[in-house]
């Protein structure tokens, strides 16, 4: 079965692409990897008259290092990402959900910004990206703006980004030093499937071995991805002990606003996040790690 | 229409295609290559897959304007000369076709393992055929051909 026609714009600037967008005046839908867009489209639940791709717009695939942050361009790949030196050594949490993501046909084609902007609620960067209080650059014809994480996601499949506007990149600063991270992902169906709930967490302990830092992000636990900040509080400055981890986990299932659909009823998920949560700061405390970069769906420890 | 210019089982290629065409669309419908199977047309089930500059990609997915100045590997273009390259060999011997329906894909999946890793372990198999479904041979005998492939080297 064919895609329904529609006329194809192929910008080589992002000057170029913005100024395509403002003169079809929101009628165009932007292209990026077409993983979650292509299918929509066989389904016939969008229809657009207009695509503008940014495959030929060089620099936007690029990763590099510049200060310290991690500079990540809109187009890169997640397979890109979860294989690249820099973030395998320095940002270990994104490579790692990165390389969660669906399967190897997948991240080779998918792309962060278009995982950002498609903006599912059980996203695996996303989660990864809150922990490590990442920034997006958002572009339009007058100039860029940079929208904290926290603030991209602004409902179901809904971001701050406007119509016209491009996201060109990621913003990644260093994690702090000697932060232990990991993100684990629940799959009760199929391993390649998006998770039920994912779980992403970095924390830092003092040499009292008390929290010094700590970030909790969540995937699937809300109409949009979601920072749990109670549970972050729940055990700052605490000793991590096992009565401490399930009051953050607790807490985190307390201040989700899980959603009910085919996959799971809210109640399931709220329960998976108290146990995911539970599980990986544990994990993180007695320095297990139970996920690797790239690693993949049958990772042992992925099983409940 | 669009054209593109690309390399098609390591042969320049020249093409006029639709804008809304995917590279599936390309392949079986523009070029006659109907060694890429048409599965779920949702990048779900893995018989679409082709090799792009080396990476695995779902045909199904791509828009074929994507494929300009890039190099697309189909399981058209894995024999030597008419003769099973050393993946094919290993899937028959093996047993690893039934149906036969996934094995462009599985064979296009293991090629992109076995060249970044040419020892995979059973684990690091599983992982890169997680996509391409089989629902015949319960994926224990083409597990055991790539492996043999890897291990013939």
């Amino acid at each position: 079965m064919r895609l329904r026609p529609f006329a194809l714009a192929e910008p080589e600037s992002v000057p170029e692409a913005v100024e395509i967008l403002a003169r079809l005046d929101g009628e165009a839908r932007i292209i990026a990897g077409g993983t979650a867009l292509v299918p929509t489209m066989r389904l016939g639940l969008v229809t657009p008259d207009r695509l503008v791709s940014l495959h030929r717009i060089p620099g936007l695939s690029q990763i590099r290092v510049d200060k310290g942050v991690l500079e990540i361009g809109a187009m890169t790949s997640l397979a890109a990402l979860a294989r690249h030196e820099a973030l395998r050594s320095a940002w270990l949490l994104l490579a790692q959900a990165a390389g969660r993501v669906a399967t190897p046909a997948i991240r080779s084609t998918a792309t962060l910004g278009g995982n950002l902007c498609y903006a599912e609620a059980a996203s695996d960067p996303a989660p990864a990206l809150l922990c490590l209080d990442a920034q997006v650059r958002v572009a339009d014809s007058v100039g860029e703006r940079v929208v904290p994480i926290g603030e991209f996601f602004t409902g179901f499949y809904e971001t701050a980004v406007a119509p016209g506007e491009i996201v060109t990149g990621v913003r990644v600063p260093a994690a702090p030093a000697g932060a232990r991270s990991g993100y684990l992902k629940f799959c009760p169906r199929s391993a390649e499937d998006k998770p039920l709930i994912g779980v992403a967490a970095l924390l830092v302990l003092d040499a009292a071995r008390r929290v010094g830092e700590i970030r909790v992000g969540l995937g699937g636990a809300a109409p949009t991805p979601l920072r749990a900040r109670r549970a972050e509080t729940a055990v700052k400055g605490q000793e991590l002990t096992d009565s401490a981890i399930r009051g953050a986990a607790d807490a985190a299932a307390g201040e989700a606003e899980p959603l009910s659909d085919l996959m799971g009823s809210a109640d399931y998920r709220r329960e998976m996040i108290r146990v995911w949560v539970r599980r990986l700061l544990t994990a993180l405390r007695d320095g297990r790690s139970w996920s690797r970069p790239g690693g993949g769906p049958l990772d042992p420890g992925m099983r409940p | 229409m669009i054209s593109i210019d690309f390399m098609l089982n390591g042969r320049p290629s020249r093409i006029e295609v639709p804008p809304h065409w995917t590279t599936l669309d390309l392949l079986r419908d523009g070029l006659a290559l109907n060694g890429t199977k048409y599965g779920c047309g949702e990048g779900v089930c893995g018989t679409c897959t082709v090799l792009l500059d080396g990476e695995p990609v779902r045909s199904c997915l791509v828009l074929a304007a994507r494929l300009r100045g890039r190099a697309v590997l189909t399981v058209e273009g894995l024999d030597r000369d008419g003769e099973p390259d050393r993946l094919q060999a290993a899937f028959a011997r093996a047993g690893a076709v039934q149906c036969g329906f996934c094995t462009p894909g599985m064979l296009l999946s293991a090629r992109a393992l076995l060249a970044s890793n040419p020892s995979p372990t059973e684990h690091d198999v599983r992982e890169a055929l997680a996509g391409n479904l089989c629902r015949c041979t319960g994926y224990t005998k083409i597990i055991e051909a790539v492996l043999a492939a890897s291990a013939d080297r």
